[in-house]
């Protein structure tokens, strides 16, 4: 219908009075209309549309899983979490006994995916940042391998990686008896790959307080120095007072102390190896599989991060005739640095949420242990799912916080 | 004379040292310009050698590609090649899953469609480019759910059904007429009638008329067609990957720009609805979504509903890439100017108006390369279903290895899984880059 603007007067009165009681008709249509043209009370009514919507949806979903947990006997509660788990772990970082409660399960799985991704998320940083920089090479044939590597690495899909590595790789690997073993510390077989384990004394937790002493000192020695090269232009040897407060004393403490540390090789005992610290396959797989991939996207990361950086930017720095490290470090690296970050800490979020592909493998991380041994062996599905969920959630919501607050201080400041 | 000695003639230029020019300086350029340059590259051409020497020598030299079962491979080469036997054995099940024999024909007939429906994209002289995008992405989908899985079908089935052949007959007719004289199949088919143009009135009565018959046309046909009926459960391979991505990459467009819109809104309820979908299913994996639709589904429905594995699957795919997709749209928002927008609007443009024409088709075309990774991404992560026990390509090539007469072979299968989607994924993303230069060319400056 015309706006009301138009459907003004005619030229000849006759046509106007005719007119007049359909204009009557259209005043009250386009009072209706305006009605809905104000924009705030056409929104307020869209929304409470969809806030009644969704309470519907809600309030229905609510009603049938009720019903239909009734009708399975089946019950929705937390209380289940005190009771017996009553099944064994193959692979725990934090103690576990078979009758220990459901809630123990629970971390079990939470401490075996945060190793995980830390482990690999280490090995796909050094790993990434490598191929990132071979990429980079000036070097043709160097930087084209790098380019295939990403390439084939980063398009087949993560999950058949880590079957593969599992399959073709740790499961085909010798026998016990005939292991692979690096100076008889490091043993790798087909039942997985063990290492020496660290045995402290109790003077060792010394070593260890002077270690972190030494490294809340150098944090603060480089705020210091910081500080001082910027009011004076004079700057303090960081690196080296550094090193030494954060290596050097606790080395020194470590042997004033009388080496306070024992190591347990393993031994061929029987049929396997017994003794050190003891890694199955399944986790060798994932690890391998997930720094392999997540390096791809890191590697992809710092070149894009080292290209942002503009030419005048390098050419400034040579310039100012700044030697090819020191452009890198005080130039290039801080201003890449704001680029790469954020991706980066996204990344390692991912490597978190892939973690949970171990299922495939039979690693008992948080989706295998918990979402699918645990639920099938108590049926609380409801639970158990929004408890792994507000896992991630947790994770992934303490990542961002860390990542806007990192933005906002490295964002520049404009005038 | 002297003034003939005193004439200038210029000796030729000397070539440039070989050393610079050529291929021999592009070697020292670019592969010996230092020592420890050399090295690295004498070491890198070592490694790609062997690599390459490995591989040629385990897959081509010394691979058998007929056998009666491994053993009889191993028997003949030992581990020193590939059984390729065993996958040649396999090869339809890494395709088309249990699809029973006979049938196998709707599969390719239905992906040929497809084809038929998608190529108009890359040829010259066609018009409705983003109408036939849009409904092969759109409608597509009804007419291949019933080559696929076939059987009864309702009325509202039938009429959805009615309308992907409808669609698939006119994007063919306009396609035709548009290469040919280059008139959308609307304006050729007024021209046949004699109805002029620019009578709207008249025009829109004939086209009305014209479509409404063609779609009775296609609903008749619909009603007559009748195929056998296809349990989801047989479906697997490569086919049961490409239609899982297939409807999430066709559900997670819309719905991802739906929700990004959404999430921008000044709406609160709406736009803080939009940002909890998003985070939600953006913070937690895959895998904890797909098993929370395969376990809590069917507690969400009344108890007489059955919903298939696959279509729990479907469901899950198509929340977990919308998340997604909405996050990769909204950054493709934020980077349109402020300014296009007030002008959209100083033209008296409403909000839909605005984002249609406006903001979207700039957004858009600024976001292919994300989108498609997006959509790489999630064709890689049809795999996860797997682990709820779905046989596609990837738990198909496991099986191979389950198979008695196969058994322990898992090499071959995953390599050729692995080349599969390497393919698939790296012509999608060479696409996206030559899109992306395509569409780029009017900003770039030499």
């Amino acid at each position: 219908m015309p706006p009301p603007c138009f459907s003004g007067p005619t030229g000849s009165d006759a046509v106007a009075i005719a007119d007049s009681e359909d204009r009557e008709r259209e005043g009250a249509m386009a009072t209706a209309a305006a009605f809905f043209r104000d924009e705030r009370r056409r929104s307020f009514m869209l929304q409470a549309l969809t806030l009644g919507l969704v309470a519907f949806g809600l309030w229905y979903l609510t009603t049938t899983t009720m019903e239909n947990l009734q009708a399975r006997s089946m019950s929705a509660g937390f209380g289940f979490l005190d009771s017996n788990a009553g099944f064994s772990i193959g692979f725990t970082l934090i103690d576990y006994k078979e009758n220990d409660s459901y809630l123990r399960v629970f971390w079990v799985g939470v401490a075996n995916t945060m190793l995980v991704a830390v482990i690999s998320i280490f090995f796909a940083t050094v790993l990434g940042l490598l191929v990132g920089l071979a990429r980079l090479s000036q070097n043709w044939l160097i930087s084209r391998l790098a380019r295939s590597y990403v390439e084939i690495l980063r398009n087949t899909p993560l999950l058949l990686q880590i079957i593969a590595w599992f399959f073709c790789v740790f499961n085909l690997l010798p026998r016990p008896k005939q292991s692979l073993v690096w100076g008889d510390a490091f043993v790798l077989n087909n039942r997985g790959f063990y290492m020496p384990a660290p045995l402290p004394e109790p003077a060792f937790w010394a070593v260890a307080g002077t270690f972190f002493a030494g490294v809340g000192f150098a944090i603060w020695f480089s705020r210091w120095a910081k500080a001082k090269a910027d009011a004076t232009g004079d700057a303090p040897p960081v690196f080296a007072i550094g090193a030494a407060a954060i290596v050097l004393a606790p080395l020194l403490v470590f042997l004033a102390t009388g080496m306070p540390l024992a190591w347990e090789a393993p031994v061929l005992k029987g049929f396997n190896y017994r003794g050190g610290l003891e890694v199955p396959p399944s986790f060798c797989a994932l690890v391998v599989a997930l720094s392999v991939y997540t390096s791809c996207f890191i590697a992809e990361i710092v070149r894009a991060g080292i290209q942002s950086v503009p030419r005048g930017q390098h050419e400034a720095a040579g310039a100012l005739n700044l030697s090819h490290g020191w452009k890198m470090r005080r130039i290039v690296l801080p201003q890449a640095m704001r680029v790469i970050i954020p991706p980066l800490i996204s990344n390692y979020l991912n490597v978190t949420k892939n973690s949970s592909l171990a299922i495939a493998v039979g690693f008992p991380d948080l989706v295998s242990v918990w979402m699918n041994t645990a639920l099938n062996q108590s049926g609380r599905a409801i639970p158990i799912v929004a408890m792994t969920m507000a896992f991630y959630c947790t994770v992934s919501l303490t990542v961002s916080v860390i990542l806007n607050w990192y933005n906002a201080r490295v964002q520049i400041k404009e005038r | 004379m002297a003034g003939d000695a005193l004439v200038f003639t210029p000796k030729p230029d000397r070539p440039p040292p070989v050393a610079t020019v050529g291929p021999i300086g592009w070697m020292r350029r670019n592969l010996f310009g230092s020592v420890s340059d050399a090295l690295l590259t004498l070491l890198g051409a070592y490694c790609a050698f062997w690599l390459v020497a490995v591989f040629l020598d385990w897959g081509v030299f010394n691979a058998m590609w007929e056998a009666e079962n491994r053993r009889a491979c191993f028997d003949a080469i030992g581990t020193a090649g590939a059984c390729w036997a065993g996958v040649v054995e396999w090869s339809k099940a890494i395709i088309y899953g249990l699809y029973p024999a006979e049938e196998l024909w709707r599969i390719n007939a239905g992906f040929l469609v497809l084809i038929a429906w998608v190529v108009p994209l890359w040829l010259q002289r066609v018009q409705s480019k983003v109408a036939i995008g849009l409904s092969a992405v759109l409608i597509y989908p009804f007419l291949a759910s019933y080559f696929f899985l076939g059987g009864e079908k309702g009325l509202l089935w039938s009429a959805l059904i009615a309308l992907g052949l409808f669609a698939f007959v006119l994007v063919l007719a306009t396609v035709a007429t548009e290469r040919a004289r280059g008139q959308t199949i609307g304006r050729f088919f007024l021209a046949m009638a004699g109805i002029d143009p620019d009578d709207e009135a008249r025009a829109r009565r004939a086209l009305w008329l014209g479509t409404g018959a063609v779609y009775l046309l296609c609903l008749g046909a619909v009603a007559m067609w009748s195929l056998e009926e296809v349990g989801t459960r047989l479906w697997g391979g490569f086919f049961l990957t490409v239609v899982i991505s297939g409807f999430g990459i066709a559900f997670s467009l819309p719905a991802g720009v739906l929700l990004a819109l959404g999430r921008r809104s000044d709406m609160v309820v709406i736009s803080s609805l939009c940002t909890a979908f998003i985070e939600l299913f953006r913070s937690v994996p895959l895998i904890t979504i797909l098993f929370m639709f395969n376990t809590m589904l069917p507690l969400f429905v009344p108890s007489d509903v059955e919903i298939n594995q696959l279509l729990r699957a479907i469901v899950a795919v198509c929340f977990f890439s919308s998340a997604y997709m909405a996050e990769t749209v909204r950054g493709g928002l934020q980077a349109i100017p402020r300014g296009q927008i007030e002008a959209a609007q100083s033209l008296g443009l409403g909000y839909w108006r605005t984002t249609g024409l406006i903001v979207l088709p700039q957004a858009l075309k600024i976001m292919i390369p994300s989108i498609v990774s997006v959509f790489i991404g999630l064709f890689k992560d049809t795999t996860l279903v797997s682990i709820i026990g779905l046989f596609d390509i990837l738990n198909i090539a496991r099986s191979v290895g389950e198979d008695p007469d196969w058994l322990g072979m898992f090499i071959e299968p995953f390599f050729v899984t692995a080349l599969i989607y390497f393919v698939f994924c790296l012509a999608m993303s060479s696409y996206s880059i030559s899109l992306e230069n395509r569409l780029s060319a009017g900003e770039r400056r030499s």
